[in-house]
């Protein structure tokens, strides 16, 4: 493609771009000469570049457009909608033309003709504007005949091809006999310089730069930040240095800002897309929205600007398709029937947040739950324990947003996953808060850039690895002498307790040594980084921290990316060399599963698959002793008020869901609890019938293989090797007949713990 | 003339004008490479090693604020990686530069294309891959290195064809 041909998309796009902002604004106030102008400016400019370019296709559409915009400017046709909307259709038109150019350098196939047709029906709609139209298109030509002439004064040949071409599109107008005539040329003129003043201007303040050459002085600049850091270190005993030194810090320091600056645009590049999709959403949808945008100055990094866009745009669907409603149903809400949908961006430290916010109906908690449940998401007893918040961030989960059922019960759903997984690759965070009744409004927390992160160094295999913040939680110390004890063992599986929740351990030398080692269970210093990835928790043991630092992300070479668990690599303010790990993979190496119940593996426990239900158990405490279930036995564990266990004789039973549930308490912990406390119930089945076991705490589900012992006991069926002790295993059979029949529950321990 | 002919089939030069190489050493092996691709020598690097790397990749190391991955010249001739510093040599490859870790850098010597001999057929099957072929120098011998051969790139998707495509497992995760 030849420079003359790319300068002219950049500039048509920009054009139409122009052009969209207006006419959305000119169906707000349709006789803004102004917008008029702007809009006729960017169709001209189009039309009078095509001509000696030969695109005949765009050169035919912008004519007839003009034609139109002609009249519009002259007050003979009024800019209403279906007005605006031919436009409206004539800019998509344009622009899928000028796209074809860029992939291909042809206009591409496609029939114009209806869309001409209607645009040239809308010139014929008033009457008078029979006489005013020729006028009105000579005056387009000789102004486009000049409008040339700056441009192509070096190619008088091109002029003139020009100008040749553009008599035929003009003869449908009916404009054939009109020639040229002064006077009507005269009252146009003295807008022309005017413009080509303004445009000027702002080409000399301005300069389009390659990102290419941004990046590259990124890197230069990365460059310059280490040999600074070197500098300084070489000199810090130096005394007649100090002040260069010094200097050559603070201008360092600058420069970097100045070209992290010159990556940043305005977030308005892409909330100019908005006020489109807004009508079009808004006729297609019957509803009336009124778009608030507030930020638009606010600057974010260009890369960052294209990864919100597709978030930005279902947000705005979503809010405006499911959230505000239809005008009768607003006004029976005693609601003003305009919606209003708010747009805004406000820098927030190191971050950008970017805010939808809408004034409908807002998201139904319970629709919410009552479809997580149905689409086995989460369980009801989960559910009815899990704060309103909490619940609402289920919409971003994956099974969610594909069901149509949901989205038009519950309101949102639509890509709300999308959203969230474009948001969180580019380092950020997505929430959402909904009140019924009174709107719902979507967060989007941006990192101001990507090319520079923040992240925590640790060290592991003897070498350093950056680990991105945005994943990391907290941080655990293990001294030397403790992580014997702190670090628990479910076979191969490291545990680690923290704050009463089994975390999975992942060891980053086991995962980075390329032969299997041998779990080291020895005692030295470590430390764990709690982590959250993709919905992934997991503790990352590493043998070191260093500081946290600001690193500028370099991509690794593709032969590298087979390895899938770093995401670049990055130089240290030492001047050496560390990878940045990416956590999610890591997680996906480890297989650290998907967990939607973030805290409590005991709780996720009972939908483990089910390839490996045989072999493993539930470990639970009653009263001091352990005692084993196998898991392909529990239904669930609930957690009830102890004042809800009710007596059928002297046998505990529970009301759950109008069904009696037996509930075994062998350890006497029913009476021993107060009555305003919780206690906790492992529900069982076998075969059909069901057994609650109250149990004093739930502690591990842990791999075992049956020791296969026989006869140990009258109430247990076998003995499992789990943690390193024989541990008892519940005969869920013998519990039930015993519960049933009521037996004196004082008379024996149902399990029987041998250690 | 058949000499520049054959030459020509080799991706060599087709004129007779004297051919410059730098010339390398990498163990006991005096190899050349051709001095037009290579973009700079870096002198003595420590790279840093990527756990779980394919073993032809040396490592890590900083070049002009860009982080570069290095092949392992040793790897690829079969031996033991070198516990020294290497200096390496920065080439640009079809998806960027990449470096490639020697033992030494010598001088460069201009050889004459008269002097080119091909390798010979009782060549190992893995050389045959990196090396194009010989100047007879006064006293020894000039191996010259196919540099495209050394592309990381290249040495991966070489890598997954031999080894059934474990990277390639590895990729679609």
């Amino acid at each position: 493609m030849d420079d003359l041909t790319r300068e002219f998309l950049i500039e048509s796009g920009e054009g139409l771009d122009r052009m969209e902002r207006c006419l959305t604004d000119l169906e707000k106030s349709p006789g803004d000469a102004a917008l008029i102008a702007e809009i006729f400016r960017s169709v001209h400019t189009i039309k009078g570049t095509t001509g000696f370019l030969g695109y005949k296709r765009l050169e035919k559409l912008a004519h007839v457009g003009e034609n139109l915009l002609g009249l519009l400017r002259d007050r003979k046709i009024r800019a209403d909608a279906p007005v605006v909307t031919a436009l409206l259709r004539l800019l998509d038109a344009l622009r899928s033309i000028l796209r074809s150019i860029e992939a291909t350098e042809t206009e591409g196939e496609g029939d114009d003709a209806a869309l001409i047709g209607e645009l040239a029906e809308l010139q014929q709609a008033p009457q008078e504007s029979a006489v005013a139209a020729p006028s009105d298109s000579a005056l387009s030509r000789s102004k486009k005949a000049r409008s040339h002439s700056p441009r192509s004064t070096a190619k008088p040949s091109t002029r003139g091809s020009a100008a040749s071409s553009a008599p035929p599109p003009i003869e449908p107008s009916g404009a054939a006999q009109s020639p040229s005539s002064p006077p009507a040329v005269a009252p146009v003129a003295p807008e022309e310089p005017k413009s080509a003043a303004a445009s000027l201007a702002a080409a000399e303040s301005t300069l389009r730069v390659d990102i290419a050459l941004l990046n590259r002085m990124m890197n230069l600049v990365g460059e310059l930040v280490l040999t600074r850091n070197q500098v300084l270190q070489a000199t810090a005993a130096v005394p007649g240095l100090t002040l260069l030194t010094r200097r050559l810090d603070m201008i360092t320091a600058d420069l970097r800002e100045a070209v992290m600056k010159a990556r940043m645009q305005p977030v308005s590049n892409v909330f100019s897309k908005v006020p489109r999709l807004v009508r079009d959403l808004c006729q297609s949808l019957g509803k009336r929205v009124r778009l608030d945008v507030e930020g638009q100055e606010t600057e974010l990094d260009k890369s960052l600007l294209e990864a919100i866009k597709d978030p930005l745009t279902h947000a705005v669907r979503n809010a405006l398709d499911h959230g505000i409603e239809l005008p009768d149903v607003r006004v029976a809400a005693a609601k003003d029937p305009e919606g209003t949908l708010k747009l805004r961006a406000v820098p927030e430290g190191s971050h950008v947040i970017i805010e939808v916010s809408d004034d409908g109906a807002g998201i139904s908690v319970d629709r919410v739950r009552e479809k997580a449940i149905e689409r086995g998401l989460i369980s009801a007893e989960r559910a009815a324990q899990q704060p309103e918040r909490d619940l609402l961030q289920l919409i971003f989960l994956p099974g969610f947003s594909t069901a149509s059922a949901i989205t038009k019960v519950s309101g949102r759903g639509v890509g709300m996953d999308v959203v969230r997984t474009n948001v969180e690759r580019i380092g950020g965070k997505v929430e959402l808060d909904s009140r019924p009744g009174k709107g719902t409004t979507l967060r989007l927390r941006i990192p101001l850039t990507l090319a520079i992160i923040p992240a925590l160094i640790v060290r592991s295999v003897g070498q350093s690895f950056a680990l991105p913040q945005v994943a990391l939680s907290e941080l655990v110390h293990i001294p030397a002498q403790k992580s014997a004890s702190a670090i628990e063992w479910i076979e191969d599986a490291p545990l680690y307790r923290l704050r009463g929740n089994l975390l999975p351990l992942v060891f980053l030398d086991r995962i980075l040594s390329p032969v299997a080692v041998p779990c080291r269970r020895d005692a030295r210093e470590s430390y764990i980084a709690v982590l959250d990835a993709d919905g992934r928790r997991y503790g990352l043991v590493v043998e070191g921290l260093a500081d946290p630092e600001e690193i500028v992300v370099k991509p690794l070479n593709a032969a590298l990316k087979g390895i899938a668990l770093y995401s670049g690599a990055t130089v240290l303010g030492s001047g050496n060399l560390a990878l940045i790990l990416d956590p999610g993979a890591v997680a996906l190496r480890a297989g650290i599963a998907l967990s939607t119940d973030e805290n409590d593996a005991a709780a996720s426990a009972p939908v483990a698959t089910s390839s490996h239900r045989e072999n493993e158990y539930l470990l639970v405490d009653i009263a001091g002793r352990r005692a084993a279930v196998s898991l392909g036995n529990v239904l669930r564990i609930e957690q009830i008020p102890a004042s809800r266990v009710e007596y059928v004789g002297d046998r505990p039973v529970l009301n759950c869901q109008d069904r009696i549930l037996s509930l075994a308490d062998t350890a006497g912990l029913i009476a021993a609890a107060d009555p305003g406390s919780q206690i906790v119930i492992v529900v069982c089945c076998d075969g059909e019938r069901q057994v609650g076991f109250v149990v004093s705490h739930v502690l591990d589900v842990a791999a075992g293989s049956d020791l296969c012992e026989a006869g140990t006991s009258r109430r247990t069926l076998g003995a499992v090797l789990l943690k390193d002790s024989v541990t008892g295993v519940v005969d869920l059979a013998q519990f039930h007949h015993l519960a049933l029949s009521g037996m004196d529950n004082a008379d024996a321990a149902p399990v029987e713990v041998f250690s | 003339m058949t000499v520049s002919n054959r030459n020509a089939g080799r991706g060599e030069s087709t004129s007779s004008l004297p051919i410059e190489m730098c010339s390398v050493r990498v163990g006991e092996m005096l190899l050349g490479l051709p001095i037009r691709q290579i973009l700079e020598i870096v002198g003595s690097a420590r790279p840093q090693p990527v756990p779980l790397a394919p073993g032809f990749v040396g490592g890590l190391i900083h070049y002009r604020g860009d982080v570069l991955t290095t092949v392992s010249l040793r790897h690829l001739l079969g031996m033991p990686s070198s516990e020294r510093p290497q200096p390496a040599l920065v080439l640009e490859g079809a998806s960027g530069c990449y470096g490639v870790l020697v033992d030494a850098v010598g001088e460069v010597m201009a050889v004459s294309p008269q002097a080119w001999e091909p390798i010979p057929p009782t060549l190992d099957q893995s050389r045959k891959q990196i090396f194009t072929g010989a100047y007879k120098l006064h006293d020894s011998l000039l191996v010259i290195v196919d540099p495209a051969q050394l592309d990381p790139q290249h040495l991966s998707a070489a890598d997954a064809a031999c080894t059934g495509g474990a990277y390639a497992r590895a990729d679609c995760r």
